[in-house]
């Protein structure tokens, strides 16, 4: 065990609960608040990983002013999805929510496939995406530093907007009650739509991140949907806040149990469902 | 009433399971060596409605397992794992993988007994992942570690140069899995039925639709529970060890691949949940369907696929057999309204 | 009498005649590995357009049918079953992955077509208690292996490092059945070569389900100071191992990646500079196959030809085409002596099938591989010295 690595693990696991917080706080807003259960988020990633990709090939857009595009694109594509076909499956049971969101899914995946093709793409010529700030003998990546900044500041926009504004309000109470809220003179199917693009915006604005990082291919976004859920129900559902602190424990566990034991990185996974199912079943077992 | 509705279920299940018995001589007689594709496409079918079946039996009881694949892989291994370390016969590891995975979901239901909706399926998804890491990371010489190991086939028909064609040889191997696969089947519908014809069918909807409630009716919760895990995790179990020995070979990302799970769960959704011939039509409808559209548009057949699943989800929110259901009780509203109008027929 | 002969000869050579030739593809059109597909797929289509453009095969046009097998054994199995028995092929190409051509075996045993297979690198070779491809099919007269086995991708690397002259290697693979038996290998050769692997750590990919976070593996790389630090991984885990190793501050002075195939547009990222790897093919190659090859592509495609995979499709199809030209039938035996004893065209140069380990048709070997370094936005081919483009440079 090399504890001269300790300080660096640390670091670099605080500063990666920002990609995790960035990808789980849309889903947060679907599930969390709203109540729909979308099997189709990681595509919303992935969306956002390509737009910026093509952004970047077709205009040379830095992906960070990419953000600027895709933004309000993934969130047009959000709301009509939802106009289109989410919101005549809100009312039935959550598994055909499930199965719907699960078919939109394999379309989206499979038009980016006819579109970009299988290969994966990587935008070139990011010029900060390799820079480390060395402070006091470790490395903090300028990259994960600006999700996690990125991620704290969307996470407490969306929890302002959903406690202070009258929007945020306005979906808090659809949520809890859709009847009384329409009886009380909210337009329900306009907050769901409002609701549903913001999820999909937040997390074309993940896909972003998602681009500058890794390599994406068109089936990217599975392995961030799982994880996202899995923050999203950590955290606790309806609770903004907490995802932060839910993605510092499994990122912080996940540098930790990767840098301190031989092999470690390929126990990142186990570590992270560990906590996952350790914490469900515990609290679940103390509410009792 | 309930008696007899058992016994015209069970006929029917047997009428049914014998028909497809019958099927591969059909196929062959009817498509002579195209009746090995045909039958490669069944096997799969099956597979699938063993598999949705498999799943609705344990979402009966309101839980929304996304462990399946744990199971299903936990089944493989076990198979595999036996095979490798001993020198047990080949078909011993199908019902040590149904033991394994009976009890491995003993465990993790027993564990999860006050999770719900949405926390039991991530519970579930995260015991999934957590497995396939671990069976990663298993000592080389017990389960082949991150590569894997091999398993022999269950059928290895002899070619007699002269006596047959080489196709023959692969129809009788498909049709021996086709017999194996429909088996399992078999074993599954007659659990569903039975349950569907018992008193457990009202304790399982009870517990689906309030446990508290239930409790204070007289039933049991958490041993509701965890018979529907335990068994739906059997079955499944024994359909990953038969498709270990069928593809020759089990590693822990593709045996443990998180797509069976998200198959075993939308296709139910797609035929109609809590049923027994939903899950079952489901999986014959779409595994057409989804060949169908791969044969007729070369490129995005899945795009094509999707739509069909959105559009009938939009369209029939209770599966096909919600539709069949509604369809039949229009039917009969209208045959009633055309015996009390003047001029119309006598009930 | 002697006309009714003559017309009974016509009839039979015509109706001989009248049937083209038919080859069978399995390739992953969708699915995780459809970048692959994608790329077999636009080569055999450029490869029959020529072919058919020179006369075809037996003087009809050939035909292929491309069956999506997704990478998934049971897809693959069903696709493959349909080729021989509901088209009635004789002749089998594609393949790629290792765990649905495991299980094919039983069903390529029972139908026995000719098999030219590209993928499926996984051996078995030095794995007692795994039998992976070359084991259970290598002796099978009517098998032609097309892609080099893994420990021919290593065994390159040998050469390559011997040459380099480092003393001390840091190895990162994926915890899959891809980079553990690779790394296992690469140790195991490394040592007996007397360089000192001072590292040896597994990581998970970000195609199974990693995030693209490799700083807890890469500073251990710092901390173990080895003179070059060696992956094993896939495609989309190049860019973060790269970026992220410049970020942690760790500068090795040869960084060498493996991967099956490296992304669209990598080359122009800043922090690729220097980082080596293996390429089996690039669209800048020089030799005069690989130009007309890398046009014709362009033409057809609009793209140039990135992936390597399409560059062995084109090879394999027009293998069959020279094949069974020579050969003048479509008789098993007669094709089979042929693909044995020929030498083909393709981009690499010319190529054979020759026995290895324990296999009688193996196609390209480790003298496939080409060692390419990233400078300055261009995959310049830096070893075999005789191929190379330009001259390596160290990172440091």
């Amino acid at each position: 065990m090399d504890l001269s690595l300790l300080p660096q693990a640390l670091v670099s696991g605080v500063l990666a609960s920002g990609l995790y917080a960035l990808v789980a706080v849309g889903l947060a807003l679907a599930i969390g608040v709203i109540g729909i259960v979308n099997f189709a988020h990681g595509e919303f990633f992935m969306i956002g990983a390509f737009l910026a990709y093509q952004l970047f090939v077709s205009f040379g857009f830095d992906p960070l002013l990419s953000i600027l595009f895709v933004a309000p694109v993934l969130f047009l594509i959000g709301a009509a999805l939802y106009a289109s076909t989410i919101r005549f499956v809100l009312k039935a049971p959550e598994l055909n929510q499930m199965l719907l969101t699960f078919g939109i899914g394999i379309i989206l995946q499979n038009l980016a496939l006819m579109i970009w093709g299988g290969d994966p793409r990587s935008i070139g010529g990011v010029p900060y995406r390799a820079v480390g700030l060395q402070v006091g003998g470790v490395s903090v990546g300028l990259v994960p530093l600006g999700s996690f900044v990125i991620s704290v500041l969307l996470v407490g926009g969306l929890y302002l907007v959903l406690a202070r504004t009258p929007l945020g309000r306005a979906m808090r109470a659809v949520a809890q009650n859709r009847v009384g809220a329409g009886l009380v003179g909210l337009e329900v199917n306009r907050v769901y739509l409002v609701a549903f693009g913001l999820s999909a915006l937040l997390a074309g604005i993940g896909g972003v991140m998602i681009a500058v990082i890794q390599s994406p291919t068109p089936t990217v976004g599975l392995a961030f949907t799982l994880k996202a859920f899995a923050i999203v129900v950590l955290a606790g559902l309806g609770n903004i806040r907490g995802i932060v602190s839910a993605a510092m424990v499994v990122a912080l566990a996940e540098s930790l149990v990767a840098t301190m034991v031989p092999n470690g990185d390929a126990l990142r996974n186990a570590v992270f469902f560990a906590i996952i199912l350790g914490t469900l079943v515990y609290r679940s077992w103390r509410r009792a | 009433m309930r008696g007899r509705g058992l016994w015209l279920d069970l006929l029917a299940a047997a009428l049914f399971v014998g028909l497809l018995a019958a099927l591969p001589g059909i196929l062959r007689g009817a498509y002579g060596q195209a009746s090995v594709s045909y039958l490669a496409l069944g096997i799969r079918a099956v597979g699938l409605a063993v598999l949705a079946l498999s799943w609705d039996l344990v979402a009966r009881t309101g839980q929304l397992s996304l462990a399946h694949a744990a199971f299903y892989g936990a089944g493989g291994y076990a198979a595999a794992v036996l095979l490798r370390l001993t020198d047990a016969p080949v078909w011993a590891g199908i019902p040590l993988a149904g033991v394994v995975a009976a009890a491995l979901a003993l465990a993790l239901g027993g564990a999860t007994l006050r999770l719900y909706g949405i926390y039991f399926a991530i519970g579930t998804l995260a015991f999934a992942e957590v497995l396939k890491t671990v069976v990663k990371s298993t000592p080389f010489a017990i389960t082949g570690g991150s590569v894997g190991t091999n398993l022999p086939p269950l059928f290895r028909p002899q070619f007699v140069a002269g006596a047959m064609e080489r196709w023959e040889v692969a129809y009788l191997r498909n049709q021996g899995y086709f017999l194996v696969y429909l088996g399992l089947l078999a074993l599954a519908i007659l659990v569903s039925v039975l349950v569907q014809r018992s008193r457990l069918r009202h304790a399982f909807t009870a517990v689906r639709t309030n446990e508290w409630v239930a409790g204070v009716m007289g039933v049991n919760p958490a041993r509701t529970k965890l018979v529907a895990f335990v068994i739906s995790s059997a079955i499944v179990g024994m359909l990953g060890a038969i498709e270990a020995h069928r593809f020759g070979s089990v590693n822990p990302d593709a045996t443990f691949s998180v797509h069976t799970t998200v198959l075993a769960l939308v296709t139910p959704i797609f035929g109609g949940l809590y049923t027994t011939v939903g899950p079952i039509l489901a999986a014959l409808v779409l595994s057409g369907v989804e060949e169908t559209l791969k044969r007729t548009l070369s490129d995005g057949y899945l795009v094509a696929y999707g739509v069909v699943l959105v559009v009938s989800i939009l369209f029939m929110p209770r599966g096909v057999m919600g539709l069949f259901r509604s369809l039949a009780r229009r039917r009969r509203a209208r045959a009633a309204v055309g015996a009390v109008a003047p001029g119309g027929r006598d009930a | 009498m002697k006309k009714l002969l003559a017309l009974m000869v016509a009839a039979v050579v015509g109706v001989g005649l009248a049937q083209p030739v038919t080859i069978g593809i399995l390739s992953p059109l969708t699915g995780g590995a459809a970048g692959t597909g994608q790329a077999q797929k636009a080569g055999f289509e450029l490869a029959l357009a020529e072919i058919n453009a020179a006369g075809g095969v037996l003087g009809q046009p050939l035909r292929i049918i491309i069956e999506d097998d997704r990478a998934d054994p049971a897809t693959s199995v069903a696709a493959f079953e349909k080729l021989m028995t509901e088209d009635g092929v004789e002749f089998i190409a594609g393949g790629f992955s290792s765990g649905a051509t495991l299980a094919l075996v039983e069903s390529f045993r029972t139908f026995q077509p000719i098999v030219s297979w590209i993928g499926g690198a996984s051996s078995g070779i030095g794995n007692d208690a795994f039998d992976g491809i070359e084991e259970l099919l290598g002796q099978e007269e009517w098998f032609f292996h097309v892609h080099p086995w893994d420990y021919q991708n290593v065994e390159a690397t040998f050469g390559f490092i011997g040459d380099l002259g480092v003393d001390s290697v840091a190895i990162l693979h994926e915890d899959g059945a891809f980079g553990t038996p690779g790394a296992a290998g690469l140790e195991a050769g490394l040592e007996a070569m007397g360089v000192d692997v001072v590292l040896r750590e597994a990581f998970t990919s970000t195609l199974t389900g990693g995030t693209g976070d490799f700083r807890a593996t890469l500073s251990k790389v710092g901390a173990a100071g080895a003179d070059m630090l060696y992956w094993i991984g896939y495609d989309p885990d190049a860019q973060p191992l790269s970026s992220q190793l410049k970020e942690l501050g760790v500068a090795p002075a040869y960084v060498f990646g493996a991967p099956p195939g490296w992304p669209t547009g990598i080359e122009a990222a800043p922090e690729m500079q220097c980082v080596m790897g293996l390429i089996g093919y690039l669209p800048n190659l020089p030799n005069p196959e690989a130009v007309a090859f890398a046009d014709a592509y362009r033409a057809m495609h609009g793209t140039d030809p990135d992936n390597y995979m399409s560059a062995l499709a084109y090879a394999q199809l027009w293998s069959y085409a020279d094949a069974i030209n020579a050969a003048g039938t479509t008789d098993q035996a007669a094709v089979i002596e042929k693909l044995k004893t020929m030498t083909f065209g393709s981009p690499m140069g010319d190529w054979s099938f020759k026995p290895s380990i324990e296999a009688k048709h193996q196609g390209f070997g480790s003298e496939m591989w080409l060692v390419f370094q990233f400078q300055n936005g261009v995959r310049e081919i830096v070893w075999p010295a005789d191929r190379a483009t330009a001259p390596l440079a160290a990172c440091r």
